[in-house]
C-alpha cells in the first residue's frame, strides 16, 4: 500500500478514530456536551478529510476497496446524515437518565461500517462492513432498555439480520463456488468467458438479494421494520432509516454495476416484483396508522421500493437518479424525525398523531418544517421529493418500464393520503396545554434549529434549483467512470 | 488405499452419522455432543487438506467455544420432550421439501458441473492453508479488513457492556 493509497483512506481512518477518541474521552470521565461537541468536531474532520482527498480520487487499493467519485457522493451524504443525527441526539439524550456517552461511540463505528460498505468492491469488506454497521445497530436500538419496546426491539433486529447476514455469506459461497472469485471485476469477468448458464450464480444472487432486501426493509422481507422503528431511539430510527440504507444502496448499485445484473432477464424480473409489492405494500400498510414512528417506517418501505424503480435501467441516468432520490430521501427524513425528537419528553417518544395537534399554532417553525418534509416525502412540486420521483420517473419511462413506473405514480397518489392527513392534524384546533419545554442550553437548542434550518433550505433549495445537485452528483460520477478506462 | 484416502473415507462417514444423529437425536444435550462430533470430523478434513489453522480455529471456536454456549442456553431453557410443542406434520412436510430440494440442486449442478470433473483436491502439496502464508497474506493484502474487524470487535463490546451493564 503507498501513500496514495492511504491518503485515499484518510476520512475512513478519522471517522474510525473518532470512536477511539470519544472511548478515551469517556474514560477521562468527560461531560456529554464536551464529547458531544468532540463528536461534532471529529465529523467536521472527516468532511474535511474528503475534501483535502478529492485530488487523489479515484484510487483502488486492491483487492478489497476502491475510493472513487461514487464512494465519495455516498460517503459524503452518511457523513451529513450522521453530523445533523449527531447535533439531534444531545437534546434527545440530555434529559434522559440513561448515560448517553457510549451512544456516540455506536454511532460512529456504525457509521464506518457504512462507509466501508460505499467503497467496497470484494465480498470480504462487503460483509465485514455489512456486520460492523449490524452489530453497532444492535446495541443502538436496545440502547434505552428500560423502555418497553427497546429490548424487544433490538431482539427482533439480531435475530433476523444475523438470519440475514447467513442468507448473505451462502449467496457468497454459491458465487464463488461457480466463478471462483469473490471480486466484484473478478466476477463480472468469469461470467463473461462463462457461457453456460449460471446455475449457481442465480441461486447465489437469489439469496444474496434475501439480505440486501432485509437491510434496505422491502416486501416481502419488512417485517421487522416498523416494529424496529418504533422501539429504537429516535436518532437511532433516524439513523436506521438514512445511513444503513445508503451504505446497502450504494454496495448494491457498485456490484450491479459491475456484473452488469440488469442484463440478466431473471434479476430484472425480481427486482422489479420487489419494487412493486415495496411500493403498494408501505403505502397501504401506513394508511391507518396513528403512530408516527410506524408510519415513517411504513412510508420509507415505500420509498425504497420507488429507489428501486430507479436501479432498474441500470444506465448512468438511473445512477444519477436514484442518488438524487437518496439525498431527497435523506434530508426529508432527517428533517421529519428532527421534529419528533425535539417534541420527545422525558418518558416516550412523540410518536402518538395527537402529540402533534395544533403544532403549527403552538411552535409554527416547527410546523413548517415537518409540513415541508411531509410534503417532500410525498412528491409535491417545489420540494426535493418531486424532482427526486421526477428523476426517478424519467430514468424508468426511458427504458419503458411500463409496470413499475404505472405502479409508482397511482401508489404516490395513495400515499399521499396519509401524509395530508398528519399535515391536516398539525393545523388542527387544539385545546390541549401541552407542558413547557424543557431548559437546556440555549446553544444546544440553537444548533438543532439552526440544523432543521438548513435541512429546510435544502429541501426547498433542491426542490426549486435541482440542476446544483444533479450536476454536483453527475461530477462526481464522472471521476467515476475514469476509473474504468484506466 | 493409502493412509489419507483411508482417513478421508472414515472422517466422512463419521461427519455424515455425526450430521444424523444431530437431527434423530431426542435429547437436545446429545444433539450438540454430536454436533461436536461433525466439528472433529471436519477439522480432521482441513487437516488432509493441509489447512492446519482452519483445523484449530475450528476447533478452538466451534468446538470448544460456540458448543459450550450451547449447552449452556439449553441447559438454561430446561428443554425436555414433554414440554416441548409438537411441530404441525405440513411444517415437517415442508422442511424436508425445501431441503430436499436444495440438496437435490446442489447434487445435480456438482454431478453435471464440468469444472469439476477429474479433479482430486490438493492433499499434502497445498499450501495455502498453512499459518505462515496466512499471516503474510493478511498482513499485506488484507490488512485493512483485518483493521476494521478489529473496529468490528470494539463495536461488538462496545455494544455487550452497554446493554449488559448494572443500573
Amino acid at each position: 500500500m503507498d501513500s496514495l493509497q492511504l491518503q485515499a483512506l484518510l476520512p475512513f481512518i478519522v471517522l474510525a478514530s473518532a470512536s477511539v477518541v470519544i472511548i478515551l474521552l469517556i474514560a477521562a470521565r468527560q461531560s456529554h456536551t464536551v464529547i458531544q461537541i468532540t463528536g461534532f468536531l471529529m465529523m467536521c474532520l472527516v468532511v474535511l478529510a474528503m475534501w483535502y482527498v478529492r485530488d487523489v480520487l479515484p484510487r483502488a487499493i486492491m483487492p478489497l476497496l476502491v475510493v472513487d467519485g461514487m464512494a465519495a457522493v455516498f460517503t459524503g451524504l452518511i457523513v451529513f446524515c450522521v453530523l445533523i443525527i449527531g447535533l439531534f441526539s444531545f437534546i434527545y439524550f440530555e434529559e434522559r437518565e440513561e448515560n448517553p456517552k457510549e451512544y456516540y461511540i455506536l454511532i460512529f463505528l456504525g457509521t464506518l461500517g457504512a462507509a466501508v460498505l460505499t467503497i467496497s468492491r470484494h465480498f470480504i469488506s462487503v460483509f465485514i462492513g455489512l456486520e460492523l454497521l449490524s452489530i453497532s445497530l444492535y446495541a443502538l436500538i436496545a440502547y434505552l432498555r428500560n423502555r418497553n419496546n427497546a429490548v424487544e426491539a433490538g431482539m427482533k433486529y439480531l435475530v433476523l439480520a444475523a438470519m440475514s447476514s447467513a442468507f448473505l455469506l451462502f449467496g457468497m459461497a454459491l458465487i464463488y463456488m461457480d466463478t471462483g472469485s469473490m471480486d466484484f471485476d473478478g466476477i463480472a469477468k468469469q461470467l463473461q468467458t462463462q457461457g453456460h448458464s449460471p446455475a449457481l450464480f442465480v441461486t447465489g444472487i437469489g439469496l444474496m438479494m434475501v439480505a440486501v432486501c432485509f437491510k434496505l426493509a422491502l416486501v416481502p422481507f419488512h417485517l421487522w421494520a416498523a416494529d424496529v422503528y418504533q422501539g429504537a431511539p429516535v436518532p437511532v430510527t433516524n439513523f436506521i432509516a438514512t445511513v444503513s440504507k445508503i451504505g446497502v444502496f450504494a454496495v448494491l448499485v457498485r456490484f450491479a454495476q459491475a456484473v452488469q445484473l440488469q442484463s440478466y432477464h431473471f434479476a430484472v424480473i425480481i427486482i422489479s416484483f420487489v419494487a412493486i409489492v415495496s411500493m403498494v405494500g408501505g403505502n397501504l400498510l401506513a394508511i391507518k396508522q396513528q403512530n408516527i414512528k410506524r408510519l415513517l417506517a411504513y412510508s420509507s418501505i415505500a420509498h425504497l421500493g420507488y429507489l428501486l424503480v430507479a436501479f432498474l435501467p441500470g444506465n448512468a441516468a438511473g445512477i444519477e437518479a436514484g442518488m438524487f432520490y437518496l439525498f431527497a430521501y435523506s434530508i426529508t427524513l432527517l428533517a421529519a424525525f428532527g421534529i419528533v425528537t425535539m417534541l420527545s419528553g422525558r418518558q416516550a417518544d412523540a410518536d402518538q398523531l395527537e402529540a402533534y395537534r395544533g403544532l403549527y399554532w403552538r411552535n409554527p417553525l416547527m410546523g413548517a418544517i415537518l409540513t415541508v418534509a411531509l410534503l417532500s416525502l410525498a412528491g409535491i412540486p417545489l420540494t426535493a421529493g418531486f424532482i427526486g420521483k421526477f428523476a426517478v420517473l424519467n430514468a424508468g419511462v426511458q427504458q419503458q418500464l411500463w409496470l413499475p413506473v404505472i405502479v409508482l405514480v397511482i401508489t404516490s397518489v395513495i400515499g399521499l393520503y396519509y401524509y395530508l392527513r398528519i399535515i391536516s392534524t398539525l393545523f388542527a384546533e387544539t385545546q390541549v396545554i401541552f407542558p413547557k419545554e424543557k431548559s437546556l442550553h440555549p446553544l444546544f437548542v440553537a444548533g438543532t434549529y439552526g440544523a432543521l434550518l438548513v435541512l429546510l433550505i435544502l429541501l426547498l433549495g433542491a426542490g426549486i434549483f435541482p440542476s446544483a445537485v444533479i450536476d454536483g452528483i453527475k461530477n462526481f460520477l464522472c471521476q467515476g467512470f475514469r476509473i474504468i478506462n484506466f | 488405499m493409502g493412509t489419507t484416502q483411508i482417513l478421508f473415507w472414515f472422517l466422512t462417514a463419521l461427519a455424515l452419522l455425526g450430521a444424523i444423529m444431530v437431527l434423530v437425536s431426542k435429547n437436545p444435550v446429545h444433539s450438540v455432543l454430536w454436533l461436536i462430533v461433525v466439528f472433529f470430523a471436519i477439522s480432521g478434513h482441513y487437516i488432509l487438506l493441509n489447512a492446519q489453522f482452519l483445523a484449530i480455529v475450528n476447533l478452538i471456536v466451534y468446538a470448544g467455544a460456540i458448543m459450550v454456549l450451547f449447552l449452556f442456553v439449553i441447559m438454561l431453557m430446561n428443554l425436555n420432550a414433554e414440554t416441548e410443542p409438537q411441530k404441525s406434520i405440513w411444517m415437517k412436510f415442508f422442511g424436508v421439501a425445501t431441503g430436499g430440494l436444495l440438496l437435490s440442486f446442489f447434487i445435480s449442478f456438482i454431478v453435471s458441473s464440468i469444472d469439476l470433473k477429474n479433479k482430486t483436491a490438493q492433499l499434502k502439496e497445498g499450501d495455502v492453508g498453512l499459518i505462515k502464508n496466512l499471516g503474510k497474506v493478511l498482513f499485506s493484502d488484507y490488512v485493512i479488513p483485518f483493521e476494521i474487524a478489529s473496529i468490528l470487535f470494539l463495536s461488538a463490546m462496545v455494544g455487550a457492556v452497554v446493554i449488559g451493564k448494572k443500573d
